[in-house]
């Protein structure tokens, strides 16, 4: 019997503030995909698709498009764990048609159409008030929520954003998540005159059909619409925290992505004369596996990929909890066949058993390079020059990063670059280290054994904030990869691994990305998409935080959990939801519309504004505030100066083509007002793409509106006004 | 079984494998077309998988040789690739190349005894009980590859073969099984022994005085200068250690740094070796801090720790600095526009050839009769260059190129000759070409550094905080002099024309751009990076002397891979030096009391007396207990001084100094000098008999005594009781120096 699953199993798309859009790119670091205004893919004479190369509307950068994700049906054969083969109206299937007069048969059923649901929601505002870790495994009744003031069930739900679910079907349909556009549904919307701008819509969705037959759906999401309106009724909006302002309401959101599939079939059967009678019907199937649907704030700088994907993120949750890739982790003899757990019993038996395979071979430029080539990159988004040394990302010859040299496996047993894989390995953050800044003596000498007593601690990589440089409550201040890729770079390291243009791309010479092409297959568009989601780290993050690696919420690898709900009564907060008996919050049932986002900054701009770069105080390795003064401690402080947290989803200092480095978010003032300001600017601020830029390559800014915020500023230019320190002679 | 016989069995296997596999070969892990060659074949791993696995038999105990793990750390023999690329430049420039002797040259504090282990102890742990039951093909991976089985199944490999034209039958890939089944012989496996060598090391004795001790006592005999290493004379009267201005080096002082970089130097094949310069200079490259407060503690730090590993080399190595206005004058008189890279740098870092280079060169065959006379001329006349291309130009021989497999290096003469300029003279650089970028980079003078050190407050001097950075003034004049002792390659594209490269890499190792000192990329690998660097240091540390007080912002920031804080860096004495142009000391023995202290001409270099701020003298290591008090008169020049002697308008006179001592009661011996502090974690404060030093300052006399005409220093030393009479018993020191600071 046939599968039939929807793919992206999570799709993205990003607010803007226009009513053009584009649909999200399928690979990581893709620049997005052109579409026509039904959301069509426009492909080149090559049949590649043809990528986004204004991300603002023609003639007006104060409009950002907005990106759309596309999702389709793929059809698998029984057993088959990926495909390639979408859904097409006119294909034939053996359906199982269940009617209560027959009881279940197999019928051959025609495919004639696909019923889209989606439900979106946002649920920021009924939420508990975010606070860095704590909460990642349950709020306690004490925690602060959100809105304290509203503790009443049915006025807590008034917070949430819930437009109601949406179907479309046919070739050409659209519908939309606005205010009053639904059915009897019992919508929620924030008061119309919340500040600076109200929200009455979360999105909109709609279906197209390409030349051969394929129907797809397109879902878009907000406007990027934020306001504000306080508990005293004022509307004059205030910032004052980067995750948590009462009174705000923003209009990203997230929910489900369901499909049933219609197909006709021919009834037969004996009519009362006894004669047999062909008759033709319908019926429908729901498909087997759902997807969900994040949406996210602009990408300003897509091809500028994160230190950590989400796809990264979840594909190691999945391959340690999910028996996703048995060949990288599993039980010995690592093949499917012995990793198969069915029984919640084998799951438990796996779960303990499982163990990253020893002699798994990762692949160069699938699983090393994107960790290395990464760093280099966030020159063109972060200002490292005057803080950070020469070139310690360098990938050309000689650098730290020698592509030429890492990327060389032992041959015939001669392995020249082993001292070199041993130094980058030795210098990564491993398991227990997120809380160290330079390399421990004891731990590194294994690897590198002039490291021991040295003289000179290099930093661990990557140096990235960590979930929680802020508190002291589960403090976590640097970044690391996950368990899976130090797995892989600790094989690399070890000289297991393979070079894929050594031995695999046809004797290509110019051979350096073998895995360029678009991805086909629906696990191989999992990835891509949420190549290009934040996968870390998550102090709330971007998209989407630290609940995506919780495996309760998943059931099974990348596909999330969809829990039952009823109209109008989606969960609240248990505190409150106590009081009358509401539905609380549980994971177990799974996931609603708007619980992946709802733990995320309210407004969003207020995080993204702020979440550039940060001073960590490390002079003790678990604590991140200390208060010396207060018990006459002379301590020895510490302090490491400007950790960005995740230079390419938010630039910081971009390098105009022409020279020179600039503030990219220039005219807007770094402090909590501009937040505010942030709410308006958004719009206005440039993006950033790669330019061939005449034999100096690099990734330039484009489509800043200047008009709107002012010329852009380099480092150590002072703003208009601003206070001159220091150079007077004021003794 | 087949008995197609006019091909052996073996030779039928390659058939069958030549013909899937077609003209296209992938690399297979370097291996090739493995099937080719039997003993490959019967004994290769593809990515850890044994194509033709091991008898059952033999499977227990694999021969070491098999998975030709190398071994990292010690020993020499695996040169990587990186740091052969990276550190090709210094390479080219040992004589003998990567063949040379690595690792002999650098003390130890014993062998280490441990033999050397397996890189790999992990092994293969995934043995099953039913693997016993498989036939040997089965378990071969060539044959579960052929069969697509796990794990070439796409889940870790694609099948066998890769890039393949044609699939293998199921037929053939039982012959070939059927033929691994029916047995293969024995592996050979190869056995290494290690080499052990001890290194040595020369370190300078202590030379002691035979003069008359009672005759120097009385003043009736001079004390003469100490011919000692500064800085082991610092350890001797437990002083600080001394950096010099790199003119003022003594010979010993400049040949002592030399060895010790050049043995640097042998270690670079390994790049994460501390004892090799490139580590060194690759945190530059990875950590160096510009452009805000943190560029001055950064440096400070980063200088005190490249210091410290050469004072593992020796330990009285410090690094000189290069007082950039000091030179001014000559750069200036030199000048010209016309011609680049005449600029002016410390001789101590210039070209030269000496007669071991002569013969070297002579021995190289590579030379015409005529330019090894030119070189032997060369050699005699003893000439120092600032350049390798001022030298090839004397030498009348070209700066040419040549290509090797790609890549634009130095032709084979000169590479023979930088190899033995470098060799005579480590502190040299070929990638140099200073003064070369034109009129916009010039020393500062004299004047121009006063007027950086007349700043009165931290953010102009040292540059802003993180909040508000921006370069300081200290820091904007050491960029000037980067930029002017890395120049450019005024042969950059001509040369490599000349071998029909049209548009060179501005960053190739040989034939660069620009000098490695204009680029923090690679600036630290240039040895004068260092003494340029000690300037930048000693010039905050005068600013901190005059403007005592002023410090960055915020001290508690880090300043990695150094793990200390800026707060750390602010005193360069507790970093254990200080600065000084030169300085000349006189031993004294100590058992014998003094009566008055004559010294002959401490021979001052005219450069010093040029150039000098402050000048001091100090009295080490004076005894302090039961001692009567008395006064100690300071003269120069002045070798009849008695307590006579007038001192009111006696240009001669520098001052005195007054002792106030005590009484010491306990046991016998308690009032003898303290044993001198060498336990690891004694933290007692000083101990109240410990010797006492005296400093006075004698700046305006030595002026005085030049304005005289007075091309030399003496200092003199009278002693007298609180009632004016001289007094035998008093004054008990190790040591008188004469030191001049600038």
């Amino acid at each position: 019997m046939n599968q039939f699953k929807i793919h992206p199993a999570i799709g993205c798309a990003r607010i803007g503030n226009s009513d053009e859009f584009y649909l999200a790119p399928e690979q990581t670091g893709a620049l997005p995909i052109e579409c026509d205004e039904q959301g069509r893919e426009i492909v080149d004479d090559k049949g590649l698709p043809v990528r986004v190369s204004q991300f603002k509307e023609a003639g007006n950068l104060g409009r950002i498009k907005r990106q759309a994700a596309r999702f389709r049906i793929f059809v698998y054969d029984e057993n088959q764990l990926d495909s390639d083969r979408e859904l097409k109206i006119g294909d034939k299937f053996q359906f199982p048609l269940d009617t209560s007069t027959t009881g279940p048969q197999m019928v051959e059923g025609t495919v004639v159409d696909i019923e889209w649901t989606v439900h979106l929601a946002n649920k920021k505002a009924s939420w508990y008030a975010f606070s860095e870790n704590d909460g990642m495994h349950g709020y306690g009744p004490e925690h602060p929520l959100r809105n304290p003031q509203v503790t009443q069930p049915d006025r807590r739900r008034q917070l949430i954003i819930d437009p109601g679910p949406r179907t479309v079907s046919g070739n050409d349909a659209q519908a939309s998540f606005a205010q009053n556009n639904g059915n009897a549904y019992p919508q929620s919307f924030p008061p119309p005159d919340i500040q600076p701008y109200s929200i009455a819509t979360l999105g909109e969705m709609m279906v197209n059909e390409d030349s051969e037959h394929h129907r797809r759906l397109i879902v878009l999401g907000g406007y990027g619409r934020s306001g504000y309106k306080g508990a005293d009724g004022n509307t004059i909006p205030v910032i004052s925290n980067y995750a948590n302002n009462d009174g705000w309401y923003d209009d990203v959101s997230d929910g489900p992505v369901r499909a049933k599939i219609k197909y006709s079939y021919i009834h037969r059967y004996t009519d009362a004369q006894g004669k047999p009678v062909r008759k033709k019907k319908f019926s429908t199937v729901d498909v087997n596996a759902p997807a969900w649907l994040l949406v996210g704030y602009p990408s300003y700088a897509p091809e500028i990929e994160d230190m950590i994907t989400m796809d990264e993120a979840i594909y190691d949750l999945s391959v340690r909890h999910f028996a996703h890739d048995p060949a990288v982790y599993g039980v010995a003899p690592f093949d499917r066949q012995s990793n198969q757990p069915q029984t919640a019993e084998q799951w438990a038996i796996w779960r303990s058993d499982a163990i990253y395979n020893p002699d798994y071979y990762p692949h160069f430029f699938r699983d090393i390079w994107p960790i290395f080539n990464r760093p280099q990159n966030y020159s063109f988004t972060y200002d490292f020059d005057p803080f950070g040394g020469g070139v310690p990302h360098n990938r050309g010859t000689g650098g730290n990063l020698d592509k030429a040299a890492l990327s060389q496996p032992p041959k015939n047993g001669h392995d020249p670059n082993r001292q070199h894989r041993e130094f980058i390995y030795a210098i990564m953050r491993k398991q227990g280290q997120e809380n160290l800044y330079t390399v421990p003596d004891d731990l590194s000498a294994q690897y590198v054994s002039s490291f021991h007593n040295s003289a000179s601690k290099p930093r661990l990589m990557p140096m990235l904030n960590g979930n929680n440089p802020i508190s002291n409550t589960v403090t976590d201040k640097f970044l690391r990869m996950t368990d899976t890729q130090l797995f892989f770079l600790k094989q690399w390291k070890d000289g297991k691994f393979i070079n894929e243009c050594d031995e695999w791309d046809e004797g290509n010479t110019a051979c350096d990305n073998p895995w360029a092409d678009p991805p086909k297959s629906g696990t191989a568009i999992d990835r891509g998409v949420l190549g290009n989601v934040l996968g870390g780290a998550f102090c709330p993050g971007a998209e989407v935080g630290w609940i995506m690696l919780n495996p309760a919420i998943y059931s099974s690898a990348y596909r999330i959990h969809q829990a039952a709900y009823i109209a109008g009564g989606l969960s609240i907060p248990a505190p409150v939801a106590s009081k009358d008996g509401s539905q609380a919050d549980d994971i177990a049932r799974g996931m609603e519309p708007g619980d992946l986002t709802k733990y995320m900054g309210l407004p969003w701009q207020a995080d993204f504004h702020e979440c550039t770069d940060q001073n960590i105080n490390v002079t003790y390795e678990m604590w991140n505030d200390i208060y010396p003064g207060s018990t006459g401690d002379p301590v020895k402080q510490n302090t490491a100066y400007n950790i960005p947290w995740w230079p390419g989803h938010r630039p910081m200092v971009i390098q105009k083509a022409s020279g020179g480095q600039y503030y990219w978010a220039s005219g807007i003032p770094d402090n909590y007002a501009g937040g505010v300001q942030m709410v308006r600017d958004w719009v206005n601020l440039g993006f950033i793409k790669f330019e061939p830029n005449d034999g100096n390559p690099g990734y330039y800014q484009i489509e800043r509106n200047d008009q709107a915020l002012g010329p852009q500023l380099q480092p150590g230019q002072r703003t208009l006004g601003g206070e001159i320190k220091g150079e007077s002679n004021n003794e | 079984m087949s008995n197609r016989k006019k091909l052996s069995r073996y030779q039928r296997v390659q058939q069958i494998l030549d013909q899937s596999q077609g003209p296209c070969i992938p690399d297979y892990q370097g291996l090739g077309a493995f099937w080719r060659d039997l003993n490959t074949f019967k004994t290769a791993e593809l990515y850890g998988q044994r194509l033709i696995a091991l008898e059952p038999d033999q499977s227990d105990h694999q021969p070491g040789g098999s998975g030709g793990k190398s071994c990292c750390g010690e020993g020499g023999g695996v040169v990587d690739s990186l740091a052969a690329s990276e550190s090709a430049l210094n390479q080219a420039l040992i004589p003998g190349g990567s063949a040379a002797t690595v690792g002999e040259c650098w003390p130890t504090g014993g062998k280490n005894p441990a033999k050397q282990t397996a890189s790999s102890l992990a092994g293969s742990s995934g043995q099953t009980a039913g693997q016993s039951q498989q036939t040997r093909s089965d378990r071969s991976a060539l044959i579960k590859g052929l069969r697509k089985q796990f794990p070439f199944d796409g889940s870790q490999f694609p099948p066998l073969l890769w890039q393949a034209e044609n699939p293998v039958s199921p037929s053939d890939i039982d012959f070939i099984a059927a033929w691994i089944d029916d047995g293969c012989p024995e592996s050979d496996d190869t056995q290494d022994t290690t080499a052990e060598g001890t290194g040595t090391q020369a370190r300078f004795g202590l030379a002691q005085s035979g003069a008359s001790i009672l005759a120097l006592a009385r003043g009736d005999a001079l004390h003469a200068v100490s011919a000692k290493h500064c800085n082991a004379i610092s350890d001797d009267v437990q002083g600080l250690k001394v950096r010099k201005e790199v003119s003022t080096l003594s010979a010993n002082e400049l040949s002592l740094l030399r060895e010790a970089l050049a043995c640097m130097y042998t270690y670079d094949p390994h790049i994460f070796d501390e004892r090799s310069f490139n580590y060194w200079a690759r945190i530059h490259t990875d950590s160096c801090q510009h452009g805000w407060e943190q560029f001055l503690p950064w440096h400070r730090l980063y200088l005190y720790f490249f210091e410290q590993t050469l004072q593992d080399y020796d330990a009285c190595i410090t690094l000189p600095y290069w007082s950039w206005s000091d030179y001014a004058d000559a750069n200036r008189a030199t000048y010209n526009t016309e011609q680049l890279d005449m600029g002016v740098l410390p001789e101590a870092y210039g070209c030269f050839l000496d007669a071991a280079g002569l013969a070297a060169l002579k021995d190289s065959g590579l030379f015409s009769d005529s330019e090894l006379a030119n070189l032997a001329r060369l050699q005699k006349k003893g000439t120092i260059y600032n350049s390798g291309l001022r030298f090839l130009k004397a030498a009348k021989i070209d700066y040419t190129l040549k290509l090797s497999t790609g890549k634009v290096m130095w032709s084979d003469k000169v590479n023979a000759i930088y190899a033995e300029l470098r060799r005579a003279n480590p502190l040299w650089f070929p990638n140099r070409w200073p003064g070369s970028l034109g009129i916009a980079t010039h020393y500062p003078t004299a004047a121009d550094v006063q007027g950086i050190l007349s700043s009165n407050n931290w953010n102009q001097f040292g540059g802003g905080p993180v909040y508000d950075h921006h370069f300081g003034w200290l820091e904007e004049m050491h960029n000037g002099m980067h930029n002017f002792s890395g120049g450019q390659n005024p042969l950059f594209l001509s040369a490599a024309k000349a071998i029909g490269v049209d548009n060179p890499d501005p960053q190739n190792s040989f034939n660069p751009n620009y000098g490695y000192m204009t680029d923090n990329r690679v600036t630290a690998f240039d040895p004068i990076f260092w003494a340029h660097h000690s300037n930048v240091d000693r010039l905050w540390a005068v600013w901190q002397e005059i403007r005592p007080g002023l410090n960055p912002e915020e001290l508690d920031g880090i300043l990695p891979p150094w793990p200390m804080n800026v707060g750390d860096t602010l005193s360069t004495r507790k970093l254990g030096y200080e600065y000084m142009r030169d300085t000349y000391h006189y031993p004294v023995n100590d058992q014998q009391g003094l009566l008055r202290f004559n010294a002959e001409k401490a021979g001052v270099k005219p450069q010093v007396l040029d150039t000098f701020r402050k000048a001091e003298i100090r009295l080490h290591r004076m005894h302090v207990a039961n001692l009567f008090n008395a006064v100690i008169r300071v003269f120069l020049n002045a070798p009849d001084a008695t307590v006579a002697t007038p001192v009111d308008n006696n240009p001669h006179y520098v001052g005195q100094v007054t002792t106030f001592q005590g009484s010491c009661y306990g046991g016998p011996g308690h009032c003898d000098k303290p044993l001198p502090k060498t336990r690891r974690f004694d933290q007692r404060p000083l101990q109240h008999h410990e010797p006492r030093n005296f400093r006075i300052d004698a700046t305006e006399a030595v002026q005085r005594m030049l304005a005289n005409g007075e091309t030399d220093i003496s200092v003199h030393l009278v002693v007298m009781g609180l009632d004016g009479k001289p007094i035998d018993d008093a004054v008990f020191i190790d040591g008188v120096s004469l030191n001049f600071i600038d």
